[in-house]
């Protein structure tokens, strides 16, 4: 007699296989490769953080992996904003398109990718993530390999309406489900009734969940999914504050690459094992004195998200002066409510970390969180990116920038760029802008 | 008499307030019965210069526009705002006026839910509704439920005629020119339902009677500014035979409900008005409903989408939609414009290439 597998058990098995062996075997070869091709090391930075090749691994292999997912696992694509803890309590393989849009910046591809998506009819003046992952999507072109198709899109519009408009397109396209996670807008205070909102949506979304994955929903699962990624958030804080050592012992341009796992494998224990690791190196430095930038003269603050394609010159180019990023609203923002997590209350719990964040929060919330920032960690001075892409982040940069400068003195220039789009950044006009604003931090 | 002197008169003379209320979803029955005319913010007439201190450029001429207004003076009759959660620009924009412009007048928020899918969006709706009110009474005195009764009757009554009046356009039945029409509907941006019923059923008196027996078009986006676009299609003899704009059909043509509490009469109404971007409607709903104004009308030969720059809700749907329509024959003309500029030599150029396509 025939024995038959149904085909979603290879799929398993395959899915399975890749990740114990495939994947870590990938890896070394390609860090054989790597070691064969040395980069360069700029002579005004400290030595690099011996975890970034951990992240790597991990990165590469989240990646790696996604390619076996499909028909192994319900896949999701999801918003960097969203509750992905829940996701995890029905095994789904989780995809952030953001995260991907940073990979495709930071490699130069953003142009690239914004221009299918702009020939099928997007304007340029939509985010570019949304525009890189249309582009994606129009072209199959990716530097990570390839990103298997979801089962379900979840959204939260915590950090922008963008999200819903972009995922919406998706929804259209492929014809899946669109869950979304409606986040009512820091105005004056979440209140009572908001919360109830929000909790009621989960408890809605849970059997549309069930259906789609094929999965029961566990409280006691979910209850130690929200355990683990109050851990990360809290351990991802100690990571951050490290940098109010003077010398700080990273830089937050390595920050905004370290970020990778909290953005996307949340809640996860690789997640929190990864923090707890680059904690350890972290502190370990601070005790042997060693310095992220060779000799750190004056402490900066970055505020909106990074400019990907120029993080490497960047971080170059402030060390050569003797600047250190120590702290970023960005960077911030996965360890600033995150914490609010509670077992007991998982549910209630999640409304609040998730409603409270920084983009859904008016702007004087913002105001007093870079105060409070620019005084604990001792910054000189703040970098103002003007994200084209990034509404959100960006309208009332102007008004922040005025009212910091009234209230602490402290200098800063705003830089018109975008954070992959690299077209509508202009190299001469923010070479101008720093180097008046290099003056004033000297003088 | 001009938008101003109505204004003031509502103020001096019927003792009510004024609220500047910024684009474009919210519960008007609830000012009207709180004795306070909304006085909506889409375009102002005027050139944007203090606005561009606090905002880049790359925000839509809308929020610019509405900014401008306060930043040169001309809300001081104003005796509070609201701003209802309608994208991420005006949501930043709230926050700045809120928290920045250190301006004394009451600011009040709305926000609408973006799944309308869920029970639970109507019930946070109705909850907000009351909300909304419980915040206002303190500025305004105690709502009574049975004005409020009155006024959604009233609303009820405005959209009704509005109704009739839009078949009446789609079908060709309707003489006014485009100008004249949208001149008219527009006046309820900042009319008291009292004055604007009586305009809107002597209009609709007046005009009903046979249009020209021209092609027609639908127009499609937020607001039909320059008005440059309805007197070029009015000179070439087209009429605008229906709209999917937001100051349009969106937002006028409100579903009647008699449901016996007021509250939740508000609510029905709102989960049952056309697709609308700002509140996150599904794409497909919005080709449905752009599919039965093309059934409904007559002699439509075209789609324009009149594009607010740097509108994200409205721009993602674009290519969807002209795709869309291309599975119907129906051609699709993407305009991108900028509020209160000349209606350019350009802009006339794609529209007069874009009717020879379309044969006319
Ligand atoms: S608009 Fe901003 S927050 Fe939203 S996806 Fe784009 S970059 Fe992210
Ligand atoms: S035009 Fe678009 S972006 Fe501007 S306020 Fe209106 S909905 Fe928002």
């Amino acid at each position: 007699m025939a024995f038959w597998l149904h085909p979603k058990y290879y799929k398993t098995i395959q899915y399975y296989f890749m990740k114990d062996l495939g994947a870590p075997a990938l890896f070394w070869i390609n860090q054989k490769q790597k070691k064969r091709r040395t980069r360069r090391h700029s002579p005004y930075l400290g030595p690099p953080l011996q975890c970034a090749r951990r992240l790597r691994e991990i990165m590469t292999r989240h990646y790696y992996l996604a390619r076996f997912a499909k028909s192994a696992k319900p896949v999701a694509w999801v918003t960097s904003g969203a509750p992905v803890e829940l996701l995890h309590v029905f095994n789904f393989y989780t995809i952030y398109p953001e995260n991907h849009g940073a990979i495709c910046g930071s490699r130069r591809m953003g142009p690239e990718l914004c221009n299918q998506a702009e020939r099928e009819g997007y304007s340029q003046d939509l985010c570019s993530y949304a525009r890189i992952d249309l582009g994606h999507l129009f072209s199959g072109k990716t530097p990570a390999g390839k990103l298997p198709k979801p089962d379900v899109l979840f959204c939260s519009n915590n950090i922008c309406q963008t999200v819903l408009y972009w995922f919406k397109e998706l929804s259209y396209y492929w014809h899946i489900p669109l869950i979304l996670f409606d986040t009512p807008y820091n105005f004056l205070g979440i209140h009572e009734k908001d919360i109830q909102y929000m909790c009621s949506q989960f408890q809605e979304m849970i059997p549309e969940l069930e259906r789609i994955s094929g999965h029961g929903f566990s409280l006691s699962r979910f209850q130690e999914i929200i355990g683990i990624a109050r851990e990360t958030s809290l351990t991802w804080g100690r990571v951050l504050e490290t940098m109010k050592h003077s010398p700080a012992p990273m830089t937050i341009f390595e920050a905004f690459v370290h970020i990778a796992p909290i953005v996307s494998l949340r809640g996860l224990p690789v997640c929190l094992d990864y923090y707890r690791i680059l904690l350890k190196e972290l502190e370990e430095r601070v005790e042997k004195g060693i310095a992220a930038i060779k000799n750190e003269r004056r402490r900066l603050m970055w505020d909106n998200i990074a400019i990907w394609f120029k993080l490497r010159d960047w971080a170059e180019l402030f060390a050569e002066r003797g600047y250190n990023f120590v702290a970023a609203t960005y960077t911030n923002a996965w360890a600033e409510t995150i914490h609010h997590l509670n077992e007991r209350h998982p549910f209630e719990s999640m409304a609040k970390a998730y409603s409270l964040v920084i983009l859904n929060n008016n702007l004087n919330h913002r105001l007093k969180l870079m105060e409070k920032i620019i005084q604990e960690y001792k910054i000189d001075g703040l970098v103002i990116h003007s994200d084209r892409s990034c509404k959100p982040y960006s309208i009332g940069q102007y008004g922040l920038k005025r009212l910091l400068t009234e209230r602490l003195g402290i200098k800063s220039v705003l830089i018109e760029s975008d954070m992959t789009d690299f077209r509508v950044y202009s190299e001469d006009q923010a070479r101008i802008n720093l180097e008046a604003f290099f003056e004033a931090l000297e003088n | 008499m001009t938008r101003k002197e109505y204004l003031i008169k509502q103020k001096d003379e019927k003792g009510r307030k004024l609220f500047g209320i910024f684009p474009a979803q919210y519960p008007r029955e609830i000012l009207w019965a709180m004795n306070v005319v909304p006085v909506e913010i889409w375009d102002p007439p005027l050139k944007v210069s203090h606005a561009n201190a606090h905002v880049q450029p790359y925000i839509c001429s809308v929020v610019k526009l509405g900014l401008e207004l306060i930043l040169q003076g001309k809300c001081d009759d104003l005796d509070g705002f609201l701003f209802p959660h309608t994208c991420d620009s005006i949501q930043n924009l709230a926050s700045i006026v809120y928290n920045y412009l250190g301006l004394e007048k009451p600011c009040y928020f709305f926000y609408h839910p973006k799944a309308p899918y869920r029970d639970s969006s109507r019930l946070y709706y109705l909850e907000q509704l009351k909300v909304l009110v419980s915040r206002m009474e303190k500025q305004l005195g105690p709502l009574d439920l049975s004005v409020l009764k009155q006024c959604i009757e009233r609303g009820q009554q405005v959209a009704s005629v509005l109704r009739d009046l839009y078949g009446l356009r789609a079908r060709g039945e309707l003489k006014a020119s485009n100008s004249e029409f949208y001149q008219v509907i527009r006046q309820g941006e900042y009319f008291h339902p009292d004055d604007f019923l009586p305009l809107l059923e002597e209009f609709l008196a007046a005009s009903k009677g046979q249009a020209d027996s021209g092609p027609s078009v639908i127009l499609s986006g937020i607001l039909p500014n320059p008005m440059g676009i309805l007197t070029f299609l009015d000179n070439l003899g087209i009429r605008v035979a229906y709209d999917d704009f937001m100051i349009g059909s969106r937002r006028l043509l409100i579903p009647p409900s008699d449901l016996p509490d007021p509250f939740e009469q508000l609510t029905e109404s709102y989960f049952r008005m056309p697709p609308c971007t700002t509140r996150a409607s599904p794409i497909a709903q919005r080709r449905d409903y752009l599919f039965n104004m093309i059934d409904d009308a007559t002699g439509v030969k075209g789609v324009i989408f009149y594009m607010v720059k740097f509108c994200e809700p409205e721009w993602f749907d674009i290519p969807n939609l002209v795709d869309e329509l291309k599975t119907r024959e129906i051609p699709a003309l993407v305009l991108e414009i900028e509020l209160n500029q000349e209606f350019s030599g350009q802009v006339a150029t794609r529209l007069e290439a874009f009717m020879e396509m379309i044969g006319i």
